[in-house]
């Protein structure tokens, strides 16, 4: 059996709203001549008909993604690659970062300066494991 | 050495700044609208009102109209929250999508600081590599402006890339979604006022109230419900509108994708981000 489009459920999720509201009117309309259980059959009815019609509309949001699969996992392969792209770009501001970092180490290094090299060491290793 | 940057200096801005510029004014058009687009589909955590929302509404109706008192009020609405999923999954799909696009295109991505490492040059301890501090500040200030322009290239074709590849199942993404609020979520809002209406039809037509004012008030009641939800149908129209606006605008830089640099594009893509601008003002005030 072919497979129900959403368009269709939502179709027929408007059958059910109409035909809902139509055994309401009717209740209002004959509202005398009905007797307490005829209008309680017929509300308890007119209630079920509008929650079918309202799960319905949530079945075709249901059937939307069947429907998108391919297309979302499209874009979500596309943003990652957009999201490695912005980390290479990043990375060659911690490359600059790292080598201005070296180089001030080494000049630490000549200068025979141990508290210097400790902390310009530690803020060297500090940039290579930051993000 | 100093003369040379001097003259450097002079006619440097002479050919680099228009390609700048250039390359600025079409990145800015994306970047605006990728970033105004992003603005607007977060308004999907403000719409207040959900499937699973509708389900336990419904649900507490329900109890109410058929006088079902429970010391716990059970509802079954995992069809509900299956649809919320879905509809959850969409949104962070393209806001992802719209914000990484933005990212790309962003200010601060090129903008590299080379000036520490010209810094760390002029040390007098390098002995022969070493630069006076002048010239260490005219070299990081080139290689800064030549970075971003080459690397401002990069981006551009990475955008068109991205574009291309992505304009097709954005659109059947944005459309779909569209539908998602405007018919489903929007269509179950239609239920609630059918349900609505005909609680408060059933009080006036079986003469359960006594007086005139608890009619009244009832009326009051009613027509205050409506309002709410009416409300709520608003915005996630307004919301649906932007998304279609969404859609036209990522159409128009598919479209110009090879010609990112024209000043006509970086124009119409700002009426597309203005108009997607209004909506986002119109969905604030709504939701105030």
């Amino acid at each position: 059996m072919a497979k129900l489009t959403p368009e269709q459920v939502r179709t027929l999720s408007d059958q059910f709203y109409f035909l809902g509201m139509a055994i309401g009117e009717y209740r209002y309309t004959h509202w005398d001549d009905l007797s307490l259980e005829e209008n309680k059959e017929l509300s308890d009815s007119q209630y079920a008909i509008l929650k079918s019609g309202e799960d319905m509309l949530a079945f075709a949001a249901q059937l939307v993604m069947d429907e998108a699969q391919t297309s979302i996992q499209q874009i979500q392969g596309l943003t990652k690659e957009i999201q490695d792209t912005i980390k290479d770009l990043k990375n060659i501001q911690k490359a600059m970062d790292v080598a201005a970092g070296i180089l001030v180490l080494g000049a630490a290094i000549l200068e025979k300066n141990p508290e210097k090299i400790g902390s310009n060491l530690q803020g060297l290793l500090e940039l290579w494991k930051s993000d | 050495m100093s003369h040379f940057i001097y003259t450097f200096g002079k006619i440097l801005p002479g050919f680099v700044f228009p390609l700048l510029l250039a390359s600025c004014v079409s990145l800015k058009g994306v970047r605006e609208f990728a970033e105004t687009a992003t603005a607007n589909v977060a308004h999907y955590n403000e719409l207040g009102y959900s499937f699973l929302d509708h389900c336990e509404d419904r649900c507490r109706v329900e109890a109410i109209r058929t006088l079902d008192i429970q010391l716990e009020l059970s509802c079954s609405c995992d069809l509900y929250s299956k649809a919320d999923s879905v509809t959850g999954i969409f949104y962070t799909t393209i806001y992802d999508y719209l914000k990484g696009l933005g990212e790309l295109a962003g200010k601060d991505l090129t903008s590299y600081q080379t000036d520490r490492v010209f810094e760390a040059l002029s040390a007098e301890q390098y002995g022969p590599v070493s630069i006076n501090e002048s010239e260490a500040g005219a070299y990081a200030a080139l290689s800064n402006l030549l970075s971003d322009v080459a690397l401002t290239g990069f981006r551009k074709k990475k955008i068109a890339q991205y574009l291309e590849e992505a304009n097709a199942p954005l659109q059947t993404l944005l459309g779909k979604f569209q539908m998602l609020i405007s018919k489903d979520l929007k269509g179950e809002l239609r239920f609630k006022k059918a349900r609505l209406y005909s609680q408060y039809k059933d009080m006036m037509m079986g003469r359960t109230l006594d007086s005139d004012f608890e009619n009244q008030s009832a009326v009051r009641t009613y027509y205050l419900s409506l309002k709410e939800i009416e409300k709520k149908e608003k915005l996630l129209d307004v919301y649906a509108k932007s998304l279609n606006e969404i859609a036209k605008g990522h159409q128009k830089l598919y479209d110009e994708r090879n010609q990112l640099s024209l000043k006509e594009l970086t124009q119409s893509l700002l009426g597309y981000s203005e108009e997607i601008q209004k909506l986002y003002q119109e969905f604030n005030q709504l939701n105030r």
